[in-house]
């Protein structure tokens, strides 16, 4: 290890940095561009009350009791969530037999408070909620590129 | 530790520099004497929380003490719970369970290699190092719908078939990280200041490394060939063919390089697996058959799976079963004890930071104070994993 090949090394590795001089951004400008998911990421939850058979699957696999059964008006078990507990393990979709609990691709929501983000059934079944952006957003797919890594088209 | 004549130097237990941990080093002048790794500051009871929850329930708990590496840590569990159930999974489910590991490690290799090259002063190893892992990131998102909770395999098998574009979106990053690994030599690997800093640092001599039951990466940069895909094959590793990274130095270079080699090897794993992986199933013929029709029919097409009922009410038959795997940081092991309940009588989880903390300890007095970070960098010792 002489001093010439130490500074060999040394405009070697000025070179290299030199070669990524010219910005190719890894990272997404969030939130004017939003990452639109693929289909099957785990999301927030979609509650369907009328494929419901209230079998009570998805409170008994939870495995951070986030599903808790609530019993309604006609007596029957319906699932509510508490998305302050919900670890997004996707068990209770892929338990329900019927396809009343499904995962959807929103994931970026904001609360103002905690007890917002608790689900009573009735609420559950109303929808997912919606994330919301300051202005309309520019949506985009992740997709891996040879040359930089990560590339992302618009959708 | 208050003679006189020495300095009591704490680093940590706030966050940067020294991870969730706090490290009590005594210095003459600047060279360490003794060194106390205070640790425990994130310790979770996650093997008594493990006591109180389903054998399915415990799949997304033992992810979280390894999140760097929680494809592997998932599949050290469920191989124990498999043993105690006595069900075995098709083999098109072992092969996705490879790919699924490799790809954790090589995220847990770039990790701790940024890991590393931050703590010796490199901004653009752990910068690189970060931006990579988020390529294997996205490829393990493709496969099970989390970016770091995976919890892909369940009892019997795996929860998703490999999406339609993965083989494509492998092949192109492979190609990516190969070309990368060339830059990497230039920037990092050979380059002076690196190798000033790592270069005859904390070397751990192979007697040393045995006797202090280092694990993983650090155990074979020190010379010894021993990894428990070679000595206990385990998923698909068995038909696969691959070469452990192995250097004879034990320094923290030495280290290093061990991990990057890991890190290509795993690239041929992975490849070699996407080319043998056979058709079929990939959930046990027990459970499969358990799946209401009405059911399946949701999922048809999707290459994703129901989960049966009976998910809920495992109940292994009373025994003991151990069960270990080569993670990213090094053997994890796994120790289930049933009593016939449908919750686990008792786990071990004996995580490889864990283990490499005697080394960490032994290892440190001797060197300079400026050796330290480059010292626990190179050990990828993570305090969440060791806590647990």
């Amino acid at each position: 290890m002489g001093l010439l090949t130490n500074l060999v090394d040394h405009l070697k590795a000025i070179g290299t940095g030199l070669k990524y001089l010219i910005p190719r951004r890894l990272t997404l400008m969030y939130p004017e561009y939003v990452e639109k998911l693929p289909e099957g990421y785990r999301g927030y939850l979609r509650y369907d009350n009328e494929k419901c058979i209230h079998c009570s699957l998805c409170a008994r696999i939870c495995p951070a009791n986030a599903i808790k059964m609530y019993r309604g008006g006609d007596k029957k078990l319906r699932p509510g969530i508490n998305y302050t507990r919900c670890i997004f393990c996707g068990f209770c979709a892929d338990i329900c037999p019927t396809g009343a609990l499904e995962y959807t691709t929103i994931q970026d929501i904001a609360y103002e408070k905690l007890e917002d983000q608790v689900y009573p059934p009735e609420k559950f079944a109303k929808g997912v909620p919606q994330p919301v952006y300051p202005e309309k957003p520019i949506f985009i797919i992740a997709k891996v590129d040879e040359e930089r890594g990560l590339k992302y088209d618009r959708v | 530790m208050s003679e006189e004549g020495y300095m009591l130097l704490q680093i940590g237990p706030q966050h940067p520099g020294s991870g969730h941990m706090r490290m009590l080093v005594k210095l003459d002048g600047d060279v360490i004497v003794d060194f106390i790794p205070d640790v425990g500051y994130v310790h979770r009871t996650v093997e008594k929380i493990a006591e109180t929850k389903l054998y399915i329930q415990n799949i997304p708990l033992l992810e979280k003490p390894i999140l760097n590496d929680s494809g592997n840590a998932n599949l050290a569990y469920i191989i124990a719970v498999e043993k105690l159930l006595d069900v075995e999974p098709p083999p098109r489910a072992q092969y996705l369970r490879t790919i699924m590991a490799e790809l954790s490690r090589i995220a847990s290799h770039l990790y701790g290699i940024g890991i590393l090259s931050i703590l010796i002063g490199s901004s653009t190893g752990f910068m690189w190092a970060f931006g990579d892992r988020e390529i294997f990131i996205h490829l393990m998102q493709m496969m099970s719908g989390a970016r770091i909770t995976y919890s892909y395999m369940v009892p019997g098998g795996v929860r998703r078939d490999l999406p339609d574009q993965f083989r494509e979106e492998f092949r192109k990053a492979a190609r990516y990280m190969r070309r990368r690994y060339k830059d990497y030599e230039k920037i990092i690997i050979k380059n002076p200041v690196t190798r000033a800093r790592l270069e005859g640092v904390g070397v751990l001599s192979r007697e040393k490394a045995i006797e202090w039951g280092t694990v993983g990466p650090n155990l074979r940069a020190s010379g010894v060939a021993y990894d428990v895909r070679k000595v206990e094959p385990y998923a698909a590793y068995e038909d696969i063919d691959f070469e452990i990274a192995v250097r004879e130095e034990g320094d923290c270079y030495a280290r290093l390089l061990v991990r990057f080699q890991e890190i290509m090897e795993s690239l041929k794993i992975i490849e070699q697996a996407l080319e043998k992986i056979p058709n079929g199933k990939i959930l046990a013929e027990k459970y499969e058959k358990m799946i209401q029709p009405r059911a399946k029919k949701l999922v048809e097409g999707t290459g994703r799976i129901k989960f049966p009922a009976i998910y809920v009410n495992l109940k292994p038959p009373k025994g003991e079963v151990f069960s270990r795997v080569e993670s990213g940081k090094g053997e994890i092991t796994v120790y289930l004890v049933s009593n016939g309940s449908p919750k686990p009588y008792r786990l071990r989880f004996v995580t490889p930071s864990f283990r490499n903390l005697l080394t960490f300890k032994n290892l440190i007095p001797g060197h300079r104070l400026a050796d330290f970070p480059a010292i626990y960098g190179s050990l990828d010792y993570f305090p969440p994993g060791a806590d647990r």
